[in-house]
C-alpha cells in the first residue's frame, strides 16, 4: 500500500468520532429502528484436520458443570464458565475422511442428487446472512488461508456455500481481508461512482455473451451457465450495496490496525485474521463469519516439520506431539478472542461477546473418524448458558441440531437445517 | 477358410460399426439375497417391523441399491457394522467370515450403486476452461505465459480437472478472471524498438569474499566485545552492547560455531579466483548472476563456469541445482527447477548453460547451488556433523569461477500479443470504428472461432469509448473492453450449442444426444491431446469437413501426438490418473532418506510422464508399463537407482531409454521411485497404500474407498515391529479384513522398496519420540503375497510377472479413466459398450497406447455432444 493510503487511513480514521455505532448507517437504514439494541452476531472457526482425541475431549463421564478441561482445551480455562463443550454431535451423510468442511455447516448429502458425484447446500452461516446482513456494509464475510483442501477442509472455496450450494470464495490472506474491510477508496467520489458504472456496463457486456451462448444449449448446460449469470447477478447485489453505501466511509476500529505483512503465515496469521474479524465486528462492517483456518502452514510456524496431513495421522511419538501442540495453540488463540471480544465494548456498555454466538469445531473428530465432532460454542449471542460439558445422548445426534438452535437463539425462525431433527434445548437451561 | 473370412468379415464390420459390440444391459447394483440369513441371525431381533430401532426395519429394506434412498440406508447400515457399533457389544456377534463376506459384497455393492446413481447418461457438461487450459490458452492466443496462481484450485473430488460438472463458477472468480486479464493485457504492447540482448557476469569470488569476510568481521568483533566483559570482572553485559549475560554466550556460540568456517572459506586455495560452494551454518551457499529486478519478460540464458574440485568426489555431488529462490529469507533453499552433472575439472573446467525463460511476475532473484535436499534443517544437519568431526565447514565440492545472464531474447517484435490485437502499427489511428473491429477479431479468436454478437460488440465499444473519454489514450483505453473479453462465457466455457433452432417454450432436454459442429469437434479434440486450442491447421482441416472421414482424423491424431504440446496430455492425464499429487502430500523425512531430494523427485515424476511419452511415441502396448525391458530414465535416476554399470552412456538430464535385465527391479510402475514414494508416508512404507493403488490402476479392481470411523491401527505404535506385523492387525477385525485381505499381500510384494523407493535388504523399524530414536529393529524382508484372484507370488519379481500378465485389465482401467478425461465427465455405466469398442480396436494393435487415444478420437461418443 502506498504512503498515501496509509495517511488517509489514518487520517479517515480520526475523521470517525465517537460517537461510532450510532452515527452511520441508520438514516440511511430506518428500518434499524432500535438503535439501543447491540447487533446480535454469528461466527465460525473450523480446524480442518480435527483434534487429538485422547486429550481434547472431556471426560464423557463428566458433564455439566463439574468437569475438568483437558490438556488440549486447557489455555480455555479462564474462560470455562462461558464456554460450552458438546460431544456426540455428526453429519450422518458426510462418508468424506479427509473432508472437515465441506459439508460442516451444511449437513448436505454428496450423493443427493442423481447424475451427479457432487451436491451441497446452504451453509448455517448464509441462512443467518440472509437475516443479519442487510444492514451491514458486508452481507458476510468469509476468512480462508492458502491450500485449505489439503488441510483437511476438503473441497470448497470457504467453509460458506449459498443457497444453490455453490461454494463462496473466501479471503485467503489476512492482507486480502484487511483491504476488503478497511482499506478506504482515496479516490474522489465522483471516480469511485464512475467506476461503479464501469464495473455495471462490464457485467452488462459480459451478460450479452452469456445469453448469446445460452441459446441452444442443453438444460444440463444451461444449469452450467447459469452459475456464470448467477455469480454475475451477485456482484450487480453487492455493486448495488457498494452504490449504498458509497458515502459512508469504510470505519475503522478504535484501535489503529496496520496493514499486515504479507509473509507472515500460521500462528501470527491466524492471530491477524482473528483481530480483524473482531475489528469488523467493533464497526459493525457484518455480522457473519466463517473462517477456515490453516493447518499444515499453523505447525509448519510452530517449529514442526512433518506436513499436516502426516501429522493427522499421529499415532504415539513425534506426530501426536505435533497434533498435541496444535491443539493446544487452537486454544490458546481461542482464548485470545475470547479475551478481545469480552473487551470490546458496545456503545450500551454490553461487550462484543455477548451479543455474539462462535463456534470452533471440524467435521473430523480425529485422524480418519467423522463421528463426535469437537464442538466448543460461546458467547451470549443465542442466549445459551454455557460453563458446561454437554454429552448427547444419541451418540449421532445431527450437527445441523445444533446450527439450528443457534439460528432460532439468534431469533432467526428457520424451520429445519440440513439434517437436523430438532433441537437442542438444553443449551437455553442451566 | 470359411471360418477366415467371418473373421475378416467381423473385422470389418466393426470398424465400419465400432458401436455394433454387443450391447451390454444396464447394471444393477443389489446386495445378494443370501446375505438376509445375516439380517436374520444378528439383526431382525431389534430391527423387523415390531422393534424398528433406529428407525430400521429389515424386512423392508430394498436388496436393489437402486435409488439414493436405498443406497443411503445401506450406507448407514455398513458405516454402524465397520464402526464396531453393529450389533451392539451385548448381542450375538456374527463370527468373523459371516461378518467379512457380508461386508465385502457390500462395500462393491455401495461402489456400484454410488457409480450408476451419479451416472450422467453419456451428456457431456458444458465446461469452464480449468487453471492449466486457462494458461495455454492464453498463451496459444497472446504467447504470453501467465502464472494463473491466483485463480481457484479445480478440485474435482477423485476425478479429472476436465470434467465439466465439477468445475465451479463464482462471483470472486468473476473478478479474478478480470483482474488477471487486465494484469496479461497491460504487458501485451509494447512502444519503441526491441530490447537488445545484453550479458553481465558476476566474478564469484568479488561478491562471496566481500560477504564471507564482512559476518567474519561481525562475529569476531561480537567475540572480542564478549571477551572484553568477560575480562572486566563483572561488568554490566549492557556497557558492553549485550543485552544480559546469556546474550554474550550465546554470541560466542555462533563464533565458535561458524568463524573456522568462514575463515577456512577464504583461506580456500580456490576462492581466490570464484566461489567455493559450500554449506555454512546457513545453508547452502547460492550464487546468483543478480537479474536485475527489471528485467522484461523473455528467454535468457544463464551461464556457469564450474568445475569439480578434485578426482575424489563421489559421483552423486557433482551436480548443480538452479531455480528461484522461495518467498521466505531461509538460507540456501531454493525452488529447485533443474539440474545439471558437472563434469569440468579444476584442470579444464567447463560452462554450463542453462536455458530460461522469465515471466512478468516470476521472481528474478535466480541462483545456483550444490545440490541437496531442500530444507535449512538438513543443510545444518551436514553443517553439525562436519563440526563434531572438527572440521570447519562439511567438505565441499564444487568450484564456480563466474555466472552470467544474457538476454532478453525476444520470439518476435512487436511481441505476438500485440499483433494478435493489433492488425497494423501501435500507432495507428484508433477510433470507434477501428475499436470495433479490433474487438470482432480478437473476440472470435478469443471466441475460437464464434463469432460475438453485434449487441456485445456494441457494448464493448462503449467502454472504449467511456475509457477513451477519462484518458484520453485511444490504445490503452482498448485493455478493459479486451479484458471484458477474456471475461466473458464464450472464452471461459467450452460450449457446445446445439445450433438447429430450439422450439420455444420446450426446456426439456433433447430427445438424442446431438452431433458436435466441425469447429466444436476440433475444439474438443484439441482440449484432449493439447490442453489448448486448436491452431489453424486443425481448425482448417475441421471446417472443410474432412475430419468426419477416419484416415484424416487418424492423420491429425498423429500429427496432434508428436506436437509437443502433448505434454499437456501427457502429463495432465497421467498426473491425475495415477493419482501422483500424493507425491506432494508428504515431506520425506530427510534424516532417513537423504538421497531423496527435489533433483530425485522432479526425475522420479518425470520418468512416469517420458516413459508414457515413450511409449506414444514408439507405438509400444500399455503392457510396457507392466513388465517391460526397458527404462526410461536420466543421470539422476541412473545415479539414484544405482545402474552406473549399466548406463549406456546416459548423460545428462535428457531422459532415454535404457535396457535392462529382467531380474532388475526397476521398469515399469511398479519400479518407478514416484509410485513406490507414494505409496508411503515419507516415514515408513505403507503397504496398504501400495496394494490398493495396485488394485486401482493396475489390475482394474478398486477396493472401495477407506470407510471413516474405522479404529486406527496405533496400538503397536511403541514397539519397533515390522509393516508386515503391524498390518496383521488387519486380520483380527473382520471390517478391516474384508478389503485388507486383499490389500495387504499386494503391497507386501513391494516391502524391498523404501519409503522413497529405494531397494533394501532389511527394514528398520524406529520408534521416535520427540526428535529421539528409543528403539531400532531391523527386520528380514518377506517380499511373498497373494493377488486378489489368489494367485500366489515369492517374491517381487514374481509379483511384477504375475502384474504383466494381465494386461488387459490394465487395459480397462486405463480406457475408462482416458474416455473420463477426453469426454470430461464420470465414466459412467453408459460408457460400458464405447469402452468394449475401444479395448476391440486396441487390441488389434496389441493394445499399443496410441490406439486407445486413436479410438477414441474416432468413436461416435466423441463426436456426440
Amino acid at each position: 500500500m502506498n504512503q498515501n493510503r496509509r495517511a488517509f487511513l489514518r487520517s479517515s480514521s480520526a475523521m470517525i468520532a465517537l460517537p461510532m455505532m450510532e452515527s452511520f448507517g441508520f438514516q440511511r437504514f430506518a428500518k434499524a429502528a432500535t438503535p439501543a439494541a447491540s447487533p446480535k452476531r454469528m461466527a465460525f472457526l473450523a480446524m480442518g484436520w480435527g483434534v487429538t482425541k485422547e486429550s481434547w475431549y472431556p471426560d464423557p463421564k463428566t458433564t455439566g458443570t463439574d468437569y475438568t478441561l483437558p490438556p488440549g482445551l486447557s489455555p480455555l480455562e479462564r474462560h470455562q464458565g462461558d464456554i460450552t463443550v458438546i460431544q456426540n454431535l455428526a453429519n450422518q451423510f458426510n462418508h468424506e475422511a479427509h473432508w472437515g468442511s465441506t459439508f460442516y455447516l451444511t449437513g448436505a448429502n454428496r450423493y443427493a442428487e442423481p447424475g451427479q458425484s457432487f451436491h451441497n447446500s446452504i451453509s448455517v452461516d448464509q441462512v443467518a446472512a440472509e437475516h443479519f446482513g442487510l444492514e451491514t456494509r458486508f452481507t458476510s464475510i468469509q476468512l480462508g488461508c492458502k491450500g485449505a483442501s489439503g488441510d483437511g477442509h476438503g473441497p470448497g472455496l470457504s467453509l460458506s456455500w449459498d443457497k444453490r450450494g455453490k461454494p463462496i470464495a473466501g479471503l485467503d490472506t489476512p492482507i486480502a481481508a484487511f483491504h476488503r474491510l478497511f482499506a478506504s477508496d482515496d479516490t474522489p467520489l465522483e471516480q469511485q461512482q464512475a467506476t461503479l458504472t464501469k464495473r455495471r456496463s462490464i457485467l452488462d457486456t459480459v451478460m450479452e455473451d452469456a445469453r448469446s451462448v445460452s441459446k441452444g444449449l442443453s438444460s444440463n448446460d444451461v444449469d452450467k451457465l447459469d452459475e456464470y449469470m448467477q455469480s454475475i447477478r451477485d456482484i450487480e447485489v453487492r455493486i448495488a450495496k457498494e452504490e449504498d453505501w458509497l458515502e459512508v466511509p469504510k470505519k475503522q476500529p478504535s484501535q489503529e490496525l496496520k496493514e499486515p505483512n504479507a509473509k507472515v503465515q500460521g500462528f501470527e496469521e491466524v492471530k491477524i485474521m482473528h483481530d480483524l474479524m473482531v475489528a469488523a465486528m467493533q464497526v459493525d462492517a457484518s455480522r457473519v463469519f466463517t473462517y477456515r483456518q490453516p493447518v499444515h502452514t499453523f505447525i509448519q510456524s510452530l517449529g514442526a516439520t512433518i506436513s499436516g496431513h502426516n501429522m493427522s495421522h499421529y499415532d504415539q511419538g513425534a506426530r501426536r506431539e505435533v497434533s498435541e501442540m496444535r491443539d493446544q495453540k487452537n486454544s490458546e488463540l481461542l482464548a485470545r478472542l475470547i479475551d478481545k471480544l469480552k473487551n470490546s465494548k458496545e456503545p450500551d456498555g454490553s461487550s462484543l461477546f455477548d451479543h455474539v454466538n462462535l463456534t470452533f469445531g471440524s467435521n473430523i473428530h480425529s485422524v480418519h473418524h467423522l463421528v463426535n465432532c469437537p464442538t466448543v460454542v460461546t458467547g451470549g449471542g443465542a442466549g445459551f448458558v454455557h460453563g458446561r460439558h454437554l454429552v448427547m445422548d444419541d451418540p449421532k445426534t445431527p450437527l445441523c441440531n445444533l446450527w439450528l438452535t443457534q439460528l432460532r437463539g439468534l431469533g432467526i425462525e428457520a424451520e429445519s437445517h440440513g439434517d437436523s431433527n430438532g433441537t437442542i434445548d438444553e443449551l437455553f437451561v442451566a | 477358410m470359411i471360418l477366415k473370412m467371418t473373421r475378416l468379415l467381423s473385422v470389418t464390420f466393426s470398424l465400419l460399426f465400432p458401436l455394433a459390440i454387443e450391447a451390454r444391459d444396464a447394471p444393477l447394483a443389489h446386495m445378494p439375497e443370501k446375505h438376509f440369513a445375516f439380517f436374520e441371525s444378528y439383526c431382525v431381533d431389534c430391527h423387523d417391523d415390531v422393534n424398528t430401532e433406529g428407525s430400521l426395519d429389515l424386512y423392508e429394506v430394498d436388496f436393489d441399491l437402486s435409488t439414493i434412498q436405498s443406497a443411503e440406508t445401506w450406507q448407514k447400515i455398513l458405516n454402524s457394522i465397520n464402526s464396531g457399533e453393529m450389533p451392539p457389544d451385548n448381542k450375538k456377534q456374527p463370527s468373523d467370515e459371516d461378518k467379512t463376506a457380508f461386508l465385502e459384497d457390500l462395500s462393491q455393492q455401495l461402489v456400484e450403486a454410488r457409480a450408476l446413481l451419479s451416472d450422467t447418461g453419456g451428456e457431456i457438461t458444458m465446461r469452464r476452461l480449468n487453471r492449466r487450459e486457462y494458461e495455454n490458452t492464453i498463451y496459444d492466443l497472446l504467447g504470453i505465459r501467465v502464472n494463473a496462481e491466483d485463480l481457484p484450485d479445480d478440485q474435482n473430488p477423485g476425478g479429472f480437472d476436465t470434467a465439466g460438472g465439477s468445475l465451479f463458477f463464482s462471483s470472486d472468480q468473476f473478478e479474478q478472471y478480470h483482474k488477471i486479464a487486465k494484469r496479461i493485457l497491460e504487458g501485451a504492447f509494447v512502444w519503441g524498438k526491441a530490447p537488445d540482448p545484453k550479458t553481465t557476469r558476476v566474478q564469484i569470488e568479488e561478491k562471496i569474499n566481500k560477504r564471507v569476510t564482512n559476518q567474519l568481521a561481525k562475529l569476531r568483533e561480537a567475540w572480542d566485545r564478549a571477551q572484553a566483559w568477560r575480562n572486566s570482572d563483572g561488568g554490566d553485559p549492557t556497557d558492553f552492547g549485550f543485552i544480559d549475560s546469556d546474550r554474550v554466550k550465546f554470541e560466542e556460540g555462533n563464533y565458535k560455531r561458524e568463524a573456522p568456517g568462514y575463515e577456512a572459506y577464504l583461506k580456500h586455495p580456490n576462492t581466490k579466483s570464484g566461489g567455493v560452494l559450500h554449506t555454512s551454518f546457513n545453508g547452502a551457499l547460492v550464487a546468483t548472476p543478480d537479474l536485475p529486478g527489471s528485467l522484461p519478460s523473455g528467454h535468457y540464458k544463464i551461464r556457469v563456469k564450474a568445475a569439480v574440485l578434485n578426482d575424489k568426489i563421489p559421483y552423486e555431488r557433482r551436480f548443480i541445482e538452479y531455480g528461484n529462490r522461495v518467498g521466505g529469507e531461509v538460507g540456501g533453499e531454493i525452488n529447485v527447477q533443474g539440474c545439471i552433472h558437472v563434469t569440468g575439472t579444476m584442470e579444464k573446467p567447463q560452462v554450463i548453460e542453462i536455458p530460461i525463460f522469465l515471466r512478468k511476475d516470476d521472481s528474478r532473484f535466480f541462483g545456483i547451488r550444490e545440490r541437496q535436499v531442500n530444507n535449512r534443517d538438513f543443510a545444518r544437519e551436514i553443517f553439525r556433523q562436519a563440526r563434531a568431526q572438527d572440521k570447519p565447514f562439511p567438505d565441499p565440492a564444487m568450484w564456480v569461477d563466474w555466472i552470467e545472464w544474457e538476454g532478453p531474447f525476444l520470439d518476435e517484435w512487436p511481441p505476438k500479443s500485440q499483433k494478435a490485437i493489433l492488425e497494423k502499427s501501435i500507432d495507428q489511428k484508433m477510433d470507434s470504428a477501428a475499436a470495433r473491429k479490433v474487438f470482432e477479431n480478437f473476440a472470435t479468436k478469443a471466441f475460437r472461432g464464434r463469432k460475438p454478437s453485434p449487441a456485445y460488440l456494441d457494448k464493448l465499444v462503449v467502454l472504449f469509448e467511456t475509457e477513451l473519454a477519462s484518458n484520453g489514450k485511444p490504445v490503452l483505453s482498448l485493455i478493459e473492453p479486451l479484458a471484458v473479453i477474456l471475461s466473458s462465457p464464450s472464452f471461459l466455457y467450452l460450449s457446445e450449442p446445439y445450433e438447429k433452432p430450439w422450439i420455444e417454450n420446450d426446456k426439456k432436454p433433447y430427445p438424442e444426444r446431438v452431433p458436435l459442429t466441425k469447429r466444436e469437434f476440433a475444439i474438443r479434440l484439441a482440449y484432449f491431446l493439447w490442453s489448448s486450442p486448436p491452431d489453424e491447421e486443425l481448425m482448417e482441416v475441421a471446417m472443410s469437413g474432412d475430419l468426419k472421414k477416419p484416415e484424416v482424423l487418424r492423420q491429425q491424431v498423429d500429427r496432434m501426438l508428436d506436437d509437443p504440446r502433448s505434454w499437456e496430455f501427457i502429463t495432465g492425464f497421467t498426473h491425475q490418473w495415477l493419482h501422483m499429487e500424493r507425491l506432494d502430500f508428504f515431506n520425506y523425512n530427510h534424516r532417513l532418506y537423504p538421497h531423496f531430494d527435489e533433483s530425485v523427485k522432479e526425475s522420479a515424476r518425470n520418468e512416469v510422464f517420458h516413459t508414457i511419452q515413450y511409449i506414444l511415441d514408439e507405438r509400444r502396448p500399455v503392457g510396457d508399463l507392466l513388465n517391460p525391458d526397458y527404462l526410461v530414465v536420466n543421470d539422476v535416476l541412473i545415479n539414484y537407482y544405482r545402474l552406473k554399470a549399466l548406463r549406456g552412456g546416459i548423460e545428462g538430464t535428457e531422459f532415454r531409454k535404457l535396457a535392462i535385465p529382467e531380474d532388475n527391479p526397476r521398469g515399469g510402475l511398479l519400479g518407478m521411485a514416484a509410485i513406490l514414494a507414494m505409496g508411503s508416508d515419507g516415514e515408513r512404507t505403507s503397504p496398504v497404500e501400495r496394494g490398493a493403488w495396485i488394485m486401482r490402476k493396475l489390475l482394474h479392481n478398486p477396493p472401495p474407498p477407506a470407510p471413516p470411523n474405522v479404529p486406527q491401527l496405533s496400538r503397536n505404535a511403541d514397539k519397533p515391529i515390522s509393516a508386515r506385523q503391524l498390518l496383521n492387525l488387519h486380520n483380527e477385525e473382520a471390517q478391516c479384513a474384508q478389503c485388507h485381505k486383499k490389500i495387504d499381500p499386494l503391497g507386501f510384494g513391494l516391502e524391498h522398496f523404501d519409503a522413497a523407493g529405494l531397494w533394501r535388504e532389511k527394514e528398520r523399524a524406529e520408534v521416535v519420540q520427540g526428535r529421539r530414536v528409543v528403539k531400532t529393529q531391523n527386520h528380514k524382508i518377506d517380499d511373498s503375497g497373494t493377488l486378489p484372484d489368489g494367485t500366489p507370488f515369492a517374491n517381487f519379481n514374481q509379483l511384477r510377472k504375475e502384474v504383466g500378465k494381465r494386461e488387459k485389465d490394465f487395459a480397462q482401467g486405463f480406457t475408462e479413466h482416458l474416455i473420463e478425461y477426453g469426454l470430461g465427465r464420470p465414466f459412467g455405466f453408459t460408457d460400458l459398450n464405447l469402452a468394449d469398442s475401444i479395448m476391440a480396436q486396441a487390441r488389434k494393435e496389441d493394445y499399443a497406447m496410441r490406439e486407445f487415444v486413436h479410438a477414441l478420437a474416432q468413436s461416435k461418443a466423441f463426436r456426440l455432444k
